[in-house]
């Protein structure tokens, strides 16, 4: 008889989809369950990517203090994409979304979860789209910045983002700048800008000879925007450095303003001080208050003052009320005290020592009377 | 499972324990170690102490030792296992459908019935003013514990 190996146990993986652990194996993917997570999932994702497409199509310029506040996550290649160091809003997620890695990803996760491979398009920027945005952005560019061209190219290759392919266009500028060396540095390690940006200081930078990566951009900075039409690379470093200190350095956050602080940790305070000291108010007015009270002094003062309280009476018994008793509980205990007493009388009577005697008639006991009398009249 | 919860054998140790619990339950077990209902019901007790050791304590009474005859007969103890229930040194009488208030009677069919009368008692004195007439509990169903408030 054949044996139809109706389950067959595969080992526990997780649906990234379901958030669960399943031991499914490939069947999983084609669970009514999953298909409903997976069409929640992609939505989800769709929404985020709504925005991007908006500025693939309309590109414009990412303001600094903007840039923190847009990251997205890739849910197909596990990754954080964020614009810190890019000029055009969601740059760096539309160069990541057109990137060949993002595609095989993105190839890898419908074969795994299911979906359709007629998905892949609404996830990526196509070859065609990318290449749109770019030229827009480069007209966008030298409208706002004519004389700026390579300190702008530059920029877009002193980006942060790791997970862009070498912009070979970028390279080829610095090759004839002869800044070759200096972008192999600068392309993969992500710095913040520590320093003012001044002649002054750079000087002393070099002297310093601190191989710090971003001092070596603001060389660069330095050096090349002599311009003023270049003040988009100048002011950004000097407005980074208008604060007393950021993030990296663990100054407080702007919103968070002194003399708010102080409040908050008053009330915290305050919080902490109410939950050691009052854990439970208890009812004052509950069974066996006054005893409680009571006892607890005396715990506390045999601990403190060392006292050795006398051990309670042995006699003493608890408030009882008996099964069949009415009326207070005293009268219980004196009913039992009653008792007790009966108890010990009968027991005290009852041990007595029974002598064991021989049998002596009535007659012979009187015998015997007479002659001890005459026994003590002969004595006296 | 007596070796999980303490065992009283003297009367000035439940004395002790009686006056030292101050705000908690105090659930006292009479009977003895190798009785079969008495070991269902420590079994039950043992295994719920830890649950509810924030509001009550729980210990077990050897009826077999002499200094302990005299709450024996001071609580009628006739039939075992007994259980009664202290508040703040006060006996907390329950009705639990037979004529006896005073006491339990028997042992509990599951962990959680135990616990449920526990945290009730516990509510009910905790909420209850002090009264000629003590607190009582009726239980309406010992068997399945279903609880009905009873001032």
């Amino acid at each position: 008889m054949k044996k139809k190996n109706k389950k067959q146990k595969s080992e526990f993986d997780f649906c990234k989809v379901c958030n669960r652990n399943h031991d499914e194996g490939q069947r999983h993917k084609y669970f009514p369950s999953h298909t409903n997570s997976l069409s929640k999932f992609f939505s989800r994702f769709q929404n985020k990517l709504t925005e991007v497409r908006f500025f693939l199509k309309n590109p414009s310029f990412l303001r600094l203090e903007l840039a923190s506040r847009n990251r997205l996550w890739c849910v197909f290649c596990d990754c954080d994409i964020d614009e810190l160091g890019s000029s055009f809003a969601c740059q760096n997620a539309i160069n990541h979304l057109a990137s060949g890695d993002h595609l095989k990803n993105l190839k890898h996760f419908l074969w795994k979860y299911g979906g359709g491979m007629d998905r892949v398009d609404a996830f990526r920027i196509s070859q065609a789209d990318i290449a749109k945005w770019e030229t827009k952005c480069k007209s966008l560019k030298s409208e706002a910045a004519p004389c700026g061209g390579t300190s702008q190219g530059l920029q877009s290759g002193l980006s942060n983002d790791i997970h862009k392919e070498p912009d070979y266009e970028n390279l080829n500028n610095y090759e004839k700048n002869t800044l070759h060396h200096l972008n192999s540095n600068i392309s993969n390690v992500v710095m913040p800008l520590q320093q003012h940006t001044n002649e002054y200081q750079v000087s002393r930078l070099e002297h310093s000879g601190v191989a710090n990566v971003g001092s070596n951009m603001h060389v660069i900075t330095s050096t090349l925007s002599v311009d003023p039409c270049d003040g988009t690379s100048l002011w950004n470093a000097n407005n980074l450095m208008e604060a007393g200190g950021n993030v990296h350095s663990g100054a407080p956050p702007p919103w968070f303003e002194e003399t708010q602080g102080d409040q908050l940790n008053v009330q915290l305070n305050q919080v902490s001080t109410l939950n050691k000291s009052g854990k439970l108010k208890l009812n004052p007015k509950r069974v066996g208050a006054a005893w409680a009270e009571k006892r607890k002094m005396e715990m506390e003062m045999e601990k403190r003052g060392g006292i050795v309280k006398s051990d309670c009476d042995p006699n003493w018994l608890p408030n009882f009320g008996r099964v069949w008793q009415s009326g207070s509980r005293k009268e219980s205990r004196k009913e039992f005290e009653f008792e007790k007493q009966k108890q010990t009388n009968v027991h005290s009577l009852s041990e007595m020592p029974m002598e064991i005697k021989p049998y002596v008639s009535k007659r012979m006991r009187k015998i015997r009377v007479f002659k001890m009398r005459i026994r003590s009249e002969l004595v006296d | 499972m007596s070796y999980l919860l303490t065992t009283l054998t003297k009367k000035k140790e439940i004395d002790t324990i009686i006056r030292d619990t101050i705000d908690k339950v105090l659930v006292l077990r009479f009977g003895r170690a190798m009785d079969a209902l008495c070991l269902q019901l420590d079994d039950i007790l043992a295994k719920s102490s830890r649950d509810v050791s924030k509001f009550a304590d729980v210990a077990l009474v050897d009826i077999d030792s002499e200094d302990v005859q005299v709450y024996v007969k001071y609580f009628d103890i006739t039939l075992i296992p007994s259980t009664v229930f202290f508040f703040n040194a006060h006996h907390m009488k329950m009705d639990s459908g037979t004529a006896d208030h005073t006491k339990w009677v028997g042992a509990f069919h599951r962990k959680q019935d135990f616990i449920d009368v526990v945290e009730v008692c516990y509510l009910l004195f905790l909420s209850n003013p002090l009264n000629w007439i003590m607190p009582s509990i009726q239980i309406v169903d010992p068997g399945s514990v279903d609880i009905i408030m009873v001032a």
